[in-house]
């Protein structure tokens, strides 16, 4: 597994998972805030994770993703710090 | 027999573990109903604690600590656990840990645990197999994990308290040793980080190297520094350039290299990604229509269960109570004594008990809904609504909770992590309607709107739902309001995990309900008892020699009448209310209240009304002679041939409507205002409550009055 965190915005354009199209698959990259980061991966969402959109609330502002065995919901300026990969990253 | 016995203090054991754990399952199956609930201090976050016994003569104190998913808190109850961990002093400091680990996602429980060996804890791991891990037969080799933490690890079920036995035996053991030999060394500190613990070791007694790092990290928070080593910790901080985040996520990142490997050797498998019970009944739960109305029918249910099958259990305590006291008062001999006990006493204690079946029936239901999972799935639903108004997901079931009765609806919000959304969900909630407003807009509504049909509705049904609605949007606007004024450092944040769905553990139902009774009864109940004391002394009692004048008035203006025993007895009775303290109060404020189109009658009824806002329907009866047995029907016909000095009747429409729209809008229920104490542990946010409903509930029946007069 390998870690990489990135904590500049600067990329150009990333992924994140308020991109995801519901039941698209992809992996944690990085995350763009030290917070978040820090929860989500408190949570055992890590970089190399893959997670799954499993849907957006009933009347928006959150996404309810999975990931193996957890069960995670949050805000979309949350989401939005999560920065995915179609791939795992090597 | 116990020669140690006074020499060794009682041991303290802290249950540390992630939120969704099995945690609380396991504090119940070891301290059974010998748990005390209380608050740690200074904040509303619930402190569990109670007895156990490991061996015939040995007891141990377990504290539940709240669920945290690292030493890096987020939220006011994990900072509650981290603090009882880093703080010498602080009364829930353990001698051990059980730290719970939930099979299912043992990888993430790991960094928690971790993190605590490394603070030199004595511990032990409690595994708990739950029953999603059963249904994936998902198994776990304790012994290998035992060999690579270096630790206890005992395997449990917190639902049957299968393995509680072999628990209890190891606690005892590891209590019996001297010393805690377990060397920490899940994550080796940085050169900086070295550097800066070093320095604070010197300033301050730690108990080791991450000890002192997580002090440098949290002390900002920590209440039991000074002043003085706050600011030597943040000098050395600022010197070598420290970074709290970014150090944050290093440690955790190198805990996770170093035990991940771990887990492969311990597992039977990886975790599936099969579609799990949970997948397929949250596409129905949680979708995007499907979700919300099943919502609306459960709390509709909710709300209908409150309402109907309350009834009977609450007639039940009202008719007991109220049969003991007329038959004390025929037994005992006529004196202040048996006044107090039957008129004061056993009708302010039978007020307490009769929200009793009330908040069973919430807390059982809601619990329940907990218990299985699916109150987070709620909060995913509605937080972005209930977002724009400053209150949480959860918020949504303490507002509608409250159409029934305000009590438990606040007591409900005790799961909103966050304070200022669950303050202002407490603050506002008591504007949506409760059930004690029924009776009163039931006798007023007709002199609002006459009794015909518009189409197929019936004109007073949709003026009712029209008052419904009317409080919603009351409390949404008061939410907006506080939203606006209310200051907080703490970051809203969603973030949530969702528990998988699950069989309720009947027995945590058990505790939460009794424990929310019991909390009602003994807490608020005390407030509700001394106030409901003085209300009945201020209704009985005035200057005597007025009273003695009034009823021997009253009495002699009956005989003229030629009115038979009863009909003077009620008229004596209306002249002693009318000359009584509340009767000089009523008439004290009578010139604050015209303006709203009150006269001193209603007046009195106002705060007599303060005991509960049912009791208008009784103050009014007694003031206008009607006796107590009598229907809305006789009640109504009665007021409306009451007329005032100029012969003008009392009850118009404009006072019926502004009277209505009082007891919409003010706070007049001691019983909430008790329980909003009990919850903010303080009477600052009930006085403000109190203030700006009656404050609101005055100026919008003003307005109303003056425009229709």
């Amino acid at each position: 597994m390998v870690f990489r965190i990135n904590l500049n915005n600067s990329l150009s354009t990333p992924k994140n998972i308020t991109h995801l199209n519901i039941g698209e698959h992809a992996f944690i990259a990085a995350f763009s805030n030290g917070f978040i980061a820090c929860k989500l991966m408190a949570m055992g969402l890590l970089p190399g994770s893959e997670i799954i959109l499993v849907r957006k609330a009933p009347f928006g502002g959150a996404c309810y993703i999975r990931a193996k065995q957890h069960y995670v919901v949050l805000r979309n300026k949350e989401a939005e710090h999560v920065i995915l990969d179609s791939e795992v990253s090597k | 027999m116990y020669p140690d016995l006074d020499m060794t203090q009682t041991k303290k054991i802290a249950l540390l573990g992630n939120p969704n754990s099995g945690k609380s399952s396991l504090f119940n199956q070891l301290t059974g109903l010998r748990q005390k609930v209380g608050n740690f201090p200074g904040v509303t976050v619930e402190r569990k604690s109670g007895y156990a016994k490991l061996k015939e003569d040995t007891e141990v104190l377990i504290v539940d600590l709240p669920g945290t998913y690292s030493l890096y808190p987020t939220s006011a109850d994990e900072r509650i656990a981290v603090n009882a961990l880093l703080d010498k002093g602080n009364k829930d400091y353990p001698d051990l840990i059980i730290y719970i680990a939930d099979v299912t996602n043992l990888e993430r429980h790991l960094l928690l645990l971790t993190q605590v060996v490394d603070l030199g804890f004595p511990l032990l791991v409690a595994l708990n197999m739950n029953d999603v891990a059963e249904e994936q037969h998902l198994q776990c080799d304790a012994i290998k994990l035992s060999e690579e933490l270096n630790l206890e690890v005992v395997k449990i079920n917190g639902r049957t308290g299968a393995g509680l036995e072999v628990l209890k035996e190891k606690i005892s053991q590891l209590l019996s040793q001297d010393q805690w030999e377990r060397v920490s060394d899940f994550y080796t500190l940085i050169p900086q980080e070295q550097m800066i613990v070093e320095e604070v070791r010197h300033l301050l007694p730690t108990r080791n190297d991450y000890h002192a790092l997580l002090l440098v990290h949290h002390l900002s928070w920590l209440g039991f520094l000074t002043e003085d080593e706050k600011q030597n910790i943040q000098n050395i901080r600022d010197k070598h350039a420290f970074h709290p985040i970014n150090n944050q996520l290093d440690e955790i990142m190198n805990r996770y290299k170093k035990f991940s490997p771990i887990l492969p050797r311990i597992l039977n498998r990886s975790y599936t990604t099969a579609k799990t019970l949970t997948d397929k009944v949250d596409a129905v739960l949680t979708h995007k229509i499907i979700g919300p109305f099943i919502f609306f029918m459960l709390m509709f249910f909710v709300f209908q269960a409150i309402f109907s099958w309350s009834a009977l259990p609450m007639d039940y305590i009202d008719e007991s109570f109220a049969m003991l006291s007329v038959s004390l008062q025929r037994a005992l001999p006529v004196n202040l004594f048996t006044r107090l006990l039957t008129e004061g006493l056993i009708p302010g204690i039978s007020g307490i008990l009769v929200f009793v079946p009330q908040i069973t029936i919430l807390f059982l239901l809601i619990t329940l809904l907990e218990e299985v999972g699916y109150m987070s799935r709620a909060v995913f639903m509605f937080d972005s609504i209930m977002q724009k108004f400053g209150l949480n997901g959860r918020s949504i079931v303490s507002l509608i909770s409250g159409g029934a009765c305000a009590i438990p609806a606040i007591m409900s919000t005790r799961t909103i992590s966050n304070w200022k959304e669950r303050l202002t969900t407490i603050m506002v909630t008591p504007l949506i309607s409760c059930s004690a407003r029924i009776p009163v807009f039931a006798i007023l509504i007709g002199f609002v709107m006459p009794s015909y049909k518009i189409g197929f509705f019936n004109a007073q049904g949709l003026v009712f739902m029209g008052l419904y609605l009317f409080g919603v949007v009351a409390a949404l606007t008061a939410a907006f309001v506080f939203k606006k004024v209310l200051k907080t450092e703490e970051y809203s944040f969603l973030m949530l995990e969702l528990p998988e769905y699950r069989q309720p553990h009947w027995k945590n139902v058990f505790y939460t309900v009794y424990d929310k009774v019991r909390s009602f009864v003994f807490g608020a109940g005390k407030i509700i008892l001394i106030i409901s004391l003085i209300l009945w002394f201020l209704a009985s009692f005035g200057p005597p020699k007025m009273m003695k004048m009034a009823s021997d008035v009253a009495t002699i203006e009956s005989s003229l009448l030629h009115y038979d025993a009863q009909q003077t007895a009620l008229y004596v009775a209306s002249k002693k209310l009318e000359f009584s303290y509340a009767g000089y109060a009523g008439r004290f404020i009578e010139p604050v209240i015209k303006p709203l189109g009150f006269d001193w009658k209603i007046g009195i009824a106002l705060i007599t009304s303060f005991a509960a806002r049912e009791v208008f329907v009784g103050t009014i009866s007694t003031l206008y002679s009607i006796g107590r047995d009598a229907d809305n029907l006789t009640i109504r016909q009665k007021l409306q041939q009451e007329k005032n000095n100029e012969g003008k009747p009392v009850f118009t429409s404009a006072v019926s409507l502004s009277l209505i729209l009082f007891y919409l809008l003010a706070m007049q229920c001691m019983s909430t205002l008790a329980t909003v104490y009990r919850e903010t542990r303080s009477w600052k946010w009930p006085a403000i409550q109190f203030v700006y409903m009656t404050g609101a509930a005055y100026l919008v029946s003003l307005l109303v009055y003056q425009l229709l007069k």
